[in-house]
Order: C-alpha cells, then sequence, then structure tokens
C-alpha cells in the first residue's frame, strides 16, 4: 500500500514538471508556425465540424444562435477549462459561434 | 410611515439626479455612431433545475412523490481572456427540509495553451460522471448510477488546487489534471457505528496533515474527439484525525471511464455510450462494534467497488421532427461494498428509460428502474422506480 502511494506520488510529480516543461518550451511563435505547416499540408477541419464533434460529447451542443457574442466568450472560456478542450478546438469553435449566431 | 416616506423621496430624487448627471447622449443607445464594443468583464447567471414525480415498490411497500424540486444557480465571472470565477449553489428539498449547498466555487487562471490552473472548491475529475454528466439537464437518467452519491465510494468534490489542460497531437488528443485536496476523513464509527470504515469525502477543513493527490489522464485516440478513454487516481497517506489511531490508515482509490458520442449514419442518429468503474482500497483497521453492552472489536477488508455502463441513441436523422427530438436510454450500474462491514452490500441496477428533448439543454424523461441488493441500508430486497422528471438548464 505504502509503495503504491509513493509510486503514485513520483509519477504525479513526473507529470507536472514535464508538463510545465513542455508547456513552457512550445512558445507562441513555433505554435503559429506549426499550424501554418498543418494548414499546408493537409484539410484543417472547420470551426463548424469542430463544434459538432467536441460539443456533443457531454451534452447536447447548443446552437450558435443560442447566445450573443459576449456570451459565447464566456461561455467558450468556462467550456475550454471545464471539458480540457485544447486551444486550437476552443479558439476555432469560439470564432465559428460567434460568425454563426 | 412618515420615515418611509421621506426615505422613498430620498431614494426617487437621488436616482433622478443621478440619472440625469450621468445621462451622456454621445453613448446613448440611440445613436449609432459608435460601434458597441463589449466589455472585457462578464457576468453570467445560469444553472439547472429539476422537478417530477417517482413511484416506489420496495417489497410491495408502495409510495409516491412529486420530487426533486432542484435549482442550482450557476454564476460564471469572467474577468479578463484568462481569468475566471465559477460558483455553483444548489438547494434541494430533502427530508421535508431546504437544504443549502455550495456545489463549487473556484477561480481559474489561464496559465498558457496547455496549462490552466484553479484553486478552491471545484469539481474532482475522478473519473467523468461527477465532474461532467451528472447535471440534471445532461445526465440521461432521472437518477445516479450506483456508487455516486450519498454513500457514494467516488469522491465529487474537494477544496485545494489543481493544474489541467490539453494537448493537440494532431489529430488524437490528451488531457490532463492533477489536484491536490483536503483528504477524505475517516468514519470511525464513534457517531455512526453502523458507517464504520467509510471515507466521509465532505472535508471543509482537514482533519489531519495529509493531504489527498490525485490527477486524471483522458486519451481521445482519433480525430473525430469521438472516443475517450481516462485513467482516475486519488491517494492519501491519512484519513483519520490526527494523534487517532487511525491516523495512518491511508487510502487508494482508481476509476477508469470510457466515452464514446458519434453520429452514425447508418443507423441514423447519435449513439453514445459511457461508462465508470471505481475502486476503493482503505487500510484496514480495528473498528468497535457494541452488542448488549459489551465492545467487540472487528476489522475487515476494506475494499469497494462500483461500475456502471450507459448506452443512448437519438434518432436525429429521422424524417419526422417528433422522432428526432426522441432518445432510447438503458443503464447498467453495480456497487459492491466490503464483506465484514456493518455496511455491507452487493447491488446491481437496471434502469431503462425515454427521454423527449424539449431544446438542448430541456428534456423531459420517464424511466423505469429496478435495484436487487443484499445488505445494504435497508437490509436489502428489491426496489422498483417508475419516474417522470423535468429537467432545464437555463
Ligand atoms: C467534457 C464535457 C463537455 C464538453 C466536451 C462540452 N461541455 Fe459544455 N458543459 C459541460 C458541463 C458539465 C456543463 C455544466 C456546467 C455546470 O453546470 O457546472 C456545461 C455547460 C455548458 C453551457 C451552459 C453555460 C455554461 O458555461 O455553463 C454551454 C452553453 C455549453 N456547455 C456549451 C458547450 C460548447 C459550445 C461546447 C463545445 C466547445 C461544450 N459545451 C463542450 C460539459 C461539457
Amino acid at each position: 500500500m505504502k509503495t503504491i502511494h509513493k509510486i503514485f506520488i513520483a509519477g504525479l510529480m513526473f507529470f507536472i514538471t514535464g508538463g510545465i516543461i513542455v508547456s513552457c518550451s512550445s512558445t507562441k511563435d513555433t505554435y503559429t508556425a506549426a499550424t501554418d505547416v498543418e494548414e499546408e499540408f493537409k484539410i484543417e477541419k472547420s470551426g463548424a465540424q469542430l463544434w459538432g464533434e467536441a460539443c456533443n460529447r457531454c451534452h447536447l451542443a447548443p446552437s450558435p444562435a443560442d447566445y450573443n457574442d459576449t456570451d459565447w466568450s464566456t461561455i467558450s472560456l468556462h467550456m475550454r477549462v471545464r471539458a480540457n478542450l485544447t486551444e486550437k478546438e476552443i479558439t476555432k469553435i469560439e470564432t465559428f459561434l460567434k460568425s454563426a449566431n | 410611515m412618515k420615515k418611509l416616506f421621506i426615505l422613498t423621496m430620498i431614494v426617487g430624487i437621488g436616482h433622478i439626479s443621478y440619472g440625469q448627471t450621468y445621462n451622456d447622449f454621445e453613448t446613448d443607445s440611440t445613436s449609432t455612431s459608435q460601434p458597441f464594443t463589449p466589455s472585457k468583464t462578464q457576468f453570467m447567471i445560469r444553472g439547472y433545475g429539476h422537478t417530477g414525480l417517482n413511484f416506489m415498490n420496495s417489497e410491495g411497500e408502495k409510495e409516491s412523490s412529486y420530487v426533486g424540486s432542484a435549482f442550482a444557480p450557476i454564476f460564471l465571472f469572467k474577468h479578463s481572456d484568462r481569468l475566471m470565477f465559477e460558483a455553483e449553489l444548489e438547494f434541494v428539498l430533502e427530508n421535508n427540509e431546504l437544504e443549502v449547498g455550495l456545489e463549487y466555487a473556484d477561480v481559474m487562471y489561464v496559465l498558457n495553451k496547455n496549462m490552466t490552473v484553479r484553486a478552491g472548491k471545484f469539481l474532482l475529475p475522478f473519473g467523468t460522471f461527477m465532474e461532467r454528466l451528472h447535471p440534471a439537464w445532461i445526465n440521461r437518467l432521472p437518477t445516479r448510477p450506483l456508487g455516486f452519491g450519498h454513500d457514494g465510494i467516488a469522491p465529487s468534490s474537494g477544496i485545494g488546487i489543481e493544474l489541467r489542460g490539453a494537448f493537440d497531437l494532431g489529430g488524437p488528443k490528451l488531457n490532463y489534471s492533477v489536484y491536490s485536496t483536503n483528504g477524505p476523513r475517516l468514519k470511525d464509527g464513534s457517531e455512526e457505528p453502523e458507517e464504520a470504515g467509510m471515507l466521509l469525502f465532505q472535508n471543509f477543513e482537514d482533519n489531519n496533515n495529509s493531504k489527498a493527490f490525485g490527477g486524471r489522464l483522458g486519451i481521445l485516440p482519433f480525430a473525430d474527439s469521438s472516443t475517450e478513454f481516462g485513467f482516475s487516481a486519488y491517494s492519501t497517506n491519512g484519513v483519520g484525525e490526527t494523534d487517532s489511531e487511525y491516523e495512518d490508515v491511508g487510502a487508494f482509490l482508481y476509476a477508469i471511464d470510457f466515452s464514446f458520442v458519434k453520429q452514425v449514419p447508418a443507423i441514423g442518429g447519435f449513439i453514445d455510450i459511457k461508462g465508470q468503474y471505481n475502486n476503493s482500497n482503505i487500510d484496514d483497521a480495528t473498528y468497535i462494534e457494541i452488542e448488549d453492552d459489551v465492545e467487540e472489536e472487528y476489522t475487515f477488508d476494506n475494499k469497494s467497488n462500483s461500475f456502471y455502463t450507459q448506452l443512448s441513441y437519438r434518432p436525429t436523422m429521422a424524417e419526422s421532427d417528433f422522432l428526432k427530438k426522441l432518445e432510447l436510454v438503458g443503464r447498467y450500474s453495480n456497487y459492491n461494498a466490503p464483506e465484514g462491514a456493518e455496511w455491507e452490500e452487493q447491488s446491481e441496477q437496471y434502469a431503462f428509460g425515454l427521454n423527449y428533448w424539449l431544446t438542448w439543454r430541456s428534456v423531459i424523461k420517464v424511466a423505469y428502474q429496478t435495484t436487487d441488493s443484499v445488505g445494504g441500508h435497508d437490509g436489502g430486497g428489491t426496489v422498483n422506480g417508475f419516474y417522470i422528471h423535468w429537467a432545464i438548464g437555463f
């Protein structure tokens, strides 16, 4: 039992440190560059498609017309954190929701 | 009376003069010259409620009741594009009393594209049911699966700090959460002997120095986000009171969850499969039982587990508008509490439901549920229930 704890906590620490290093080392610049490259070589999913896929996972997806732009920014930040969505997903979905309401 | 009148006058006049002082026609809504720029600070009140009618039949004893009447307002306060506060209050009518609870109240800050920090009282990502699926307008059935809720073995919320985030692996996605909270408290039986050995997760002030550590790792292996596997763990070195004989009793819990949601044209609609397995392992300890005024010591292997899986189907591609809004759902769940404990129990439950979705977050649920148990609070037996509920999110 006690060893399980130690292994678990060691794993956790490793994961946190790893997470911090990885996330801090990827700067905004390289991120944009990577997306550009990706956009060039494969067809990117649209915000509308991501909305249809990601927003139905837990509850039925709301339609863009349900809220105004102001509310969508609040909801997007809330869902980004609560649903652990990637930055790319939520940015695209938010843009789609605001453009289609 | 006179005082009230004067007070009203003051408020009234004050109001008018305030209005005139600050009424600046430049920003009046009739002027169209300035485009509307939303403020960065935003406040939203939302939440959910549900109500319904339950018919219960427990070993021939029939009972029916209008129930639920739960109202849960949620306050969202977005301070900037990175900083946000969320809180949920819950008002429930239970046992002829109004119970008020603070479901969660936490502040979150987006540190960078892969990491957010949360602090306060938050729902724990131990599996997915409590964090993501329990609100009445999300849960496809009017009841919770066995193992969650009051005497549940899975922690639902905690006070502490958490780091969470997600990584885009160019198609597949990975999300994580690691946290530390006030650990659970061990019920040593001094107050409720029949619950000796259970964990109490509601711990607003910690009873010892050992905290709980936990986390969840979620993997979405496909680019269409249809499938997610999750692994959660929760561990603490001490659940007993400092300086008590239970101080060093530790606990290790883990959960495995699964989710699959996809619109499948071949069957003309959305298919939604969810599942979660919880396992709790608390170090053995000695408890005291009083029988005929004689104190007797006893111990047991303190291991519990529970499991549920749910399948639902919505014919969203049907021709008829009525059919499109229907949903069929079935769920199986079971719960096993340790042998030898005063709360020893083995239960199995089947639930079936038919839902009608008025909107994306308002649903009428009709369900039938049957639970078979051996042991437990009410001594076991079969309980059948029929429910008609209406849940609404706003
Ligand atoms: C991982 C599960 C999950 C996913 C994926 C998800 N949501 Fe949610 N959503 C929730 C939960 C849980 C709540 C309820 C929050 C509460 O009541 O505490 C919620 C609430 C909401 C609400 C009500 C307002 C609010 O912010 O609480 C809206 C609107 C919403 N979601 C929109 C979306 C959109 C748009 C997406 C797609 C980007 C999405 N959700 C994806 C779980 C999810």
